[in-house]
């Protein structure tokens, strides 16, 4: 058991290493570099080549990428070329930001999706498991901006219920935190509910035909019962790996969400970084997605080997 | 009720835009400036009101990102100009009449030709650290922007040969060659008085009527009134908040439901739904926005043919363009960069227009016969650049040109396509003077002069007209600048865009500036609630 945690866990720092050099490397492909982005039309080659010395750009690509890894190693995130901020510091509170609105929409999206998922399957076929069924693939049938700007229209604009702005500050409260991230976070339950519901369901009807629940059927057990008791342990394994997936979603893919909702996550500052290629913050920036996406993942397969027995023992 | 009366109570409740409303009338023969009218009163209400001090304004802004910093020398956007005119000031300011005004240089004197030239320096005001502005701070604010700098400003301030402290309220400037305008030139926005040696631009100290309480790049800057300001009537809002919101719907709904009390850009396509809404207040800024054009090279084939280039700027559909990119929020350019508001700007030159027929005409006469021309263009241009160059084609397909349209990418756009290919998108922004204006573009020895047009007597007429100090010779020569860059030149400017602000109703003190929106980017200031 332990051996299997541990190799996971060596396999995602190896992931990640790979990442860093992915992302070293494309961004470097990009055309332009930090020095004409930001001074854009204004860049004369005096200019450049003054901005570019003062940033250490005139240095080869490699040695650049050792010194970050050897910072980072450290702990050191380095410094912002554009701005000239710690990284760390900058990205610490976003950071928060975002697994806020992430856990805020996992909290109102997970037992709903798997709620609905197991009352279609207990129902299937039936009005309810239909309309669920309907109603969550036309959410994500849909771009999401779409969604968001619908949102938007109705709950603030006409009602005035909701803010559209979801900026939030650190010295905000709780409660004016989830008021403010309402309509992200509803956004967000309705992008992400159909995969999950699917899964569920697909995952507990599959159970459903095989023979032990034919037994549970002819012992004269009830559907409800049947469902729950008997086919959804077998059927938690593929429903753990894809609410783990549409967690990493939740963390890595809302950039869209933060643009429209203009709430200050790290995504919004990964795309800033980007078009103004500033390397050190796309490097933290990715980091932080690939360490989630690692994490979460080993934490489903592990959950999945906890409740299947018939994994626990390695081959 | 007659027709027009109809017309006319339609644009009074707001049903009808001024857009509808001006063809409409135009088309039953009446004259539109009562249309014009009737769609300004708001803002012709509210100039007589005295300031009332108080209130939060926040102002959703395009314009800026999370890499903003306060650094002076990389301004490059509204969000970090309007952030710095509300914690410092600049050494000039321009009026609404579009002439330079006294800031923290008062008032100046120069010499006939225009090289020697004293400036005053205002007494008695206060930086928020407490020290009282002199000379040095504003020398060393200045030698900010010289010698090894990457500021951008660099260009402006090259002229500047010898800079001298005369008492501490006095400084004197001796220019390499004569410039009339110099003082304008001092109006650029990089150009902002900090004390003398100061660099922590986390928190600038700044002579403005606000500090700053949080700066937060990509999301917030939040500033603090400091309670007294030396500009008499201004600095009257309590705090004053900028966000970041870079995305137009999101700003418009926030604008909507009164989340902010303040936006810049907004979507030229839907301002005329969103001016019906009573709570707002929007206000059109014309024709000082950027400049858009297709330049093409003098020098390479086959723009190297004077008939070809005028096939293209008589084979360009202005007026078709503005409508439906800009939803008729733009100005028709005259294939030069001055603005009509510029006092310089030659009116009594014809305003080119859509001809097929001339285009078709000089084309033929170009000798190239079926050649198709390649047209590079880019969102990184700017955002509707290729919705413009399609349209572009269109237009020149009637006059019988192909015209290819290569769309290439956003990434590296200025560094890659920009003055290298011979035919591409650019856009400009306004600039401080007619002089500045002309001469970064079309100047032979320009960095920047993306037509590669070399021309001796437009050169001469620059370097003449900024030692000139009579007005009426100044507007002649610029006035035949404009003609040969018109006439001569590579570039097809064909629009120049108007800047849409909007207000809620309650904030006064946002009248149109003839050189950026948000009041020139000073809201902060001029500002005030009713």
């Amino acid at each position: 058991m332990l051996r299997i945690i541990i190799s996971r866990l060596a396999l995602g720092v190896l992931t990640l290493l790979a990442v860093s050099v992915l992302i070293f490397a494309a961004t470097e492909i990009l055309p332009g570099d930090v020095a004409s982005a930001v001074l854009g039309q204004g860049a004369t080659p005096e200019t450049l080549a003054v901005f570019r010395k003062e940033l250490g750009l005139d240095r080869p690509a490699t040695m650049r990428y050792l010194e970050w890894f050897y910072g980072a190693l450290q702990g050191d995130l380095g410094i912002s070329m554009t701005n000239k901020r710690a990284i760390a510091e900058e990205i610490a509170p976003r950071f928060m930001n975002t697994m806020f609105l992430a856990i805020f929409a996992a909290a109102i999206a997970v037992p709903l999706s798997v709620g609905l998922g197991i009352l279609s399957a207990i129902n299937e076929g039936k009005l309810v498991d239909r309309l669920a069924n309907v109603l969550s693939l036309a959410t994500i049938s849909v771009p999401e901006f779409f969604i968001a700007y619908l949102l938007i229209l109705i709950f603030s604009v006409q009602f005035d219920w909701l803010p559209s702005l979801a900026t939030v500050f650190p010295e905000m409260g709780l409660g004016d935190r989830l008021f403010a991230t309402a309509l992200p976070a509803v956004t967000l339950t309705l992008l992400v509910t159909a995969h999950m519901l699917r899964m569920t369901r697909a995952s507990v009807l599959s159970v459903m035909s095989q023979p032990y629940i034919e037994m549970a059927f002819l012992k004269g057990l009830r559907r409800t019962r049947i469902v729950i008791r008997h086919a959804l342990p077998n059927a938690a394994a593929p429903i753990i790996a894809v609410v783990a997936l549409n967690l990493a979603y939740l963390i890595v893919g809302v950039v869209v969400i933060e643009v429209v909702f203009v709430y200050p996550g790290v995504g919004q500052l990964m795309v800033d970084a980007v078009s103004k290629r500033d390397l050190p913050v796309v490097q933290a920036c990715g980091l932080i997605f690939a360490g989630a996406f690692v994490l979460l993942n080993t934490a489903a397969d592990i959950l999945a080997i906890l409740v299947n027995p018939r994994l626990r023992l390695p081959r | 009720m007659n027709d027009f009366e109809k017309l006319r109570s339609l644009a009074v409740e707001g049903r009808l835009s001024r857009r509808d409303f001006v063809s409409s009338a135009t088309a039953l023969g009446a004259s539109t400036t009562l249309g014009g009218a009737l769609f300004s009163t708001n803002v012709v209400a509210q100039a007589n009101k005295t300031p009332k001090k108080g209130g939060i304004l926040r102002v959703g802004m395009e314009g800026g990102s999370a890499s903003d910093s306060l650094d002076p020398r990389t301004y490059a956007d509204s969000i970090m100009i309007a952030a710095s005119l509300t914690l410092m000031n600049g050494f000039i300011e321009i009026g609404n009449d579009g002439k330079a005004k006294g800031e923290l240089l008062e008032s100046w004197e120069t010499k006939p030709g225009a090289t020697d030239w004293v400036f005053n320096v205002r007494k008695g005001i206060k930086f928020t650290s407490g020290k009282t502005l002199d000379a040095d701070d504003i020398m060393y604010s200045l030698s900010l922007h010289m010698g090894e700098t990457k500021s951008p400003a660099k260009g402006l301030l090259k002229q500047i040969k010898e800079m001298k402290k005369l008492s501490a309220n006095q400084v004197q400037f001796i220019l390499e060659t004569g410039n009339a305008d110099f003082p304008s030139v001092l109006s650029d926005y990089h150009l902002v008085v900090v004390p003398n040696g100061f660099t922590d631009w986390s928190k600038p100290d700044g002579t403005g009527a606000f500090t700053l309480e949080k700066f937060e790049p990509g999301v917030r800057i939040t500033f603090k009134n400091k309670g007294s300001y030396w500009k008499p009537g201004r600095g009257n809002f309590e705090a004053v908040e900028i966000l970041y919101i870079n995305d137009k719907t999101a700003r418009t709904a926030a604008l909507q439901s009164g989340k902010i009390d303040a936006a810049n850009r907004l979507d030229a396509r839907t301002v005329n739904l969103l001016a019906r809404d009573p709570k707002l207040n929007i206000v059109r800024t014309k024709g000082t926005g950027n400049r858009y054009c297709f330049v093409s090279h003098v020098t390479a084939a086959p723009f190297d043919n004077k008939d070809l280039r005028l096939a293209l700027k008589y084979g360009i559909d202005r007026k078709k363009i503005i409508d439906t990119v800009f939803n008729g929020f733009a100005t028709v350019g005259n294939d030069h960069t001055l603005d009509a508001n510029n006092p310089y700007y030659n009116k009594k030159m014809a305003q080119r227009a859509y001809d097929p027929d001339k285009a078709a005409f000089h084309f033929k006469k170009s000798g190239l016969g079926n050649t198709g021309i390649e047209l590079q263009t880019s969102e990184g241009a700017w955002g509707s650049a290729v919705d413009c160059a399609s349209l572009y084609q269109e237009s020149l397909k009637k006059a019988g040109i192909n015209l290819n349209v290569k769309k290439v990418s956003a990434d590296g756009y200025w560094d890659n396509v920009w003055l290298k290919q011979p035919f591409c998108a650019v856009y400009w922004g306004s600039r401080p003077t007619a002089d500045i204006q002309l001469s970064t573009t079309f100047k032979s020895d320009s960095s920047w002069n993306d037509t590669k047009w070399k021309n001796a007597e437009f050169d001469k007429l620059i370097l003449d007209t900024r030692v000139e100090l009579d007005e009426g010779k100044r507007k002649e020569m610029y006035g035949r600048a404009q003609e040969l860059v018109s006439d001569e030149g590579g570039m097809v400017c064909f629009a120049i865009s108007d800047y849409l602000d909007g207000y809620s109703k309650k904030v006064m003190g946002n009248d149109p500036h003839p050189r950026y929106d948000l009041s020139d980017d000073r809201i902060a200031e001029t500002g005030w609630f009713a």
